[in-house]
């Protein structure tokens, strides 16, 4: 049957799928607010990967299609919530509106005092954005091209690279805020 | 080209990714054109701090395991907000959870000392690394403890041990105040021979990782490899140290076990 031919074998998919178990964890994390929910949707990720494993075709990106089935789980989460008032936890941060760009630090000092900038200054800057932006952010640091990106967000690749330039953007504003006013 | 068309192609200069051509054309505008040159910067910075600073997330070792015996067919998963929603539990599952996570304790603490352990390293590299790229690694130039020590008052909560140097070669080129983790931190800066040898003094109480067990103590640091650079990390008192550098392993030894010596007594806070 050429589907089988074609398709992966189910259980490959699965032993391969959990080396990418760190990097589904990290971005469930940064998209949910507790570790358990983070737990949570990494497992219901792999449990419909599981059940949908013969469906992935030979050559077709494995992690893009895992981080496509934990994001489009966290979203149908967000709006499940939003219609189910007993729900609640599940990160709903809206966009932020973007910065001017260029003008978000204004002097070597600044460049300067920005490098000491700390990590959980920087995972706080990251969580202060919408989710859209989040996501683009944390998906380009796990080396996934525009166009993979555009298939797990389920936009042009157009779009991400836009996206991404605004979350950029703001990350850069947020963080020269800090290091003005926070340093010695 | 204009700003307008170099701004949006300053990340894929950055990683290398324009065609031969168009990144020509973007770095001849960026050597006339002050703006997109500091925008580069800028984006630069960006990037090294999402790479090397922004926390990473791996999933625990409980997690992995319960993923491992989904993937096996074994212990079936019970999602938390099933639970949540429904108090139709299914006794098996939770028999097998429950037993999942009894056998998992022990080695899921392992692993989390394991990770807590490597963040400090991982923290210690890069704080070495960013003295090793500033243009004055030190705010204070001096080889002189009695200059040294005093300096930091005020600008610290603790009053940080500030040891000689111990090899022949060895010189002491002055402090910094910098941050470990989510801390200040004392940024001591010495020379050996070529060599910048960081060693980084902080309060080690409420650190992950960064107890006596971890971290190895005053008598016995414990060392680590992390992308070419030796680590050695010990605590003394409240004081947590991290000395890195990239000289050879044995010789870097044999300088944190004398650094760590002088480290022993403990160093009062309030300093």
């Amino acid at each position: 049957m050429p589907q089988a031919r074609d398709a992966h074998d189910p259980l490959e998919v699965a032993s391969r799928a959990l080396g990418y178990a760190d990097a589904l964890h990290n971005l469930a994390r940064y998209l949910v607010r507790s570790e358990g929910e983070a737990e949570e949707l990494v497992q219901e990720t792999f449990v419909r990967a599981l059940a949908a494993a013969d469906q992935l075709e030979r050559g077709a990106n494995l992690k893009g299609w895992l981080f496509r089935i934990l994001r489009n789980l966290f979203l149908s989460r967000v709006r499940h919530a939003r219609h189910d008032p007993t729900e609640g936890g599940l990160d709903t941060t809206a966009a932020p509106d973007a910065p001017q760009a260029g003008e978000a630090l204004r002097g070597d000092v600044e460049l300067e005092a920005m490098r000491r900038i700390v990590g959980a200054e920087i995972e706080a800057a990251l969580r202060a954005l919408g989710e859209d932006a989040r996501t683009a952010v944390l998906l380009d640091l796990e080396g996934f091209s525009e166009a993979e990106m555009a298939t797990i967000l389920g936009c042009a690749p157009g779009t991400v690279k836009s996206r991404l330039s605004r979350a950029r953007a703001a990350l850069r504003e947020r963080l020269a805020e800090y290091a003005r006013t926070e340093r010695p | 080209m204009t700003c307008e068309e170099a701004r949006p192609l300053l990340l894929d200069l950055q990683r290398a990714s324009l065609p031969p051509e168009l990144e020509r054309e973007v770095r001849l505008h960026l050597d006339t054109c002050a703006a997109c040159a500091r925008a580069s910067a800028e984006e630069a910075v960006l990037t090294g701090l999402l790479e090397r600073r922004l926390p990473r997330y791996p999933a625990t070792g409980a997690l992995k395991r319960r993923l491992a015996a989904l993937v096996s067919g074994g212990a079936p998963v019970v999602p938390l907000a099933a639970r949540r929603r429904s108090q139709r539990l299914v006794a098996p599952a939770l028999v097998a959870a429950a037993l999942v996570a009894i056998t998992a304790t022990l080695v899921e603490r392992s692993s989390r000392e394991v990770g807590a352990l490597a963040a400090l390293t991982s923290e210690a590299v890069n704080d070495h690394l960013r003295v090793l790229v500033r243009d004055r690694p030190v705010d204070l130039e001096s080889g002189e403890l009695h200059q040294v020590k005093p300096w930091f008052e005020g600008k610290l909560d603790f009053a940080p041990s500030v040891p000689s140097p111990v090899a022949p070669e060895m010189r002491l080129e002055g402090g910094a105040v910098g941050y470990f983790v989510d801390r200040k931190a004392a940024v001591l800066v010495y020379r050996l021979r070529r060599h910048v040898v960081t060693l980084l003094v902080f309060r080690a109480d409420g650190l992950s990782g960064a107890d006596a067990n971890g971290v190895g103590n005053a008598r016995s640091p414990l060392h680590r490899t992390l992308r070419g650079f030796d680590v050695f990390l010990w605590r003394s008192g409240e004081l947590g140290y991290a000395l890195v550098a990239d000289v050879d392993p044995v010789e870097l030894s044999g300088i944190a076990a004398k650094l760590a010596a002088e480290t022993r007594s403990p160093a009062l806070p309030g300093g």
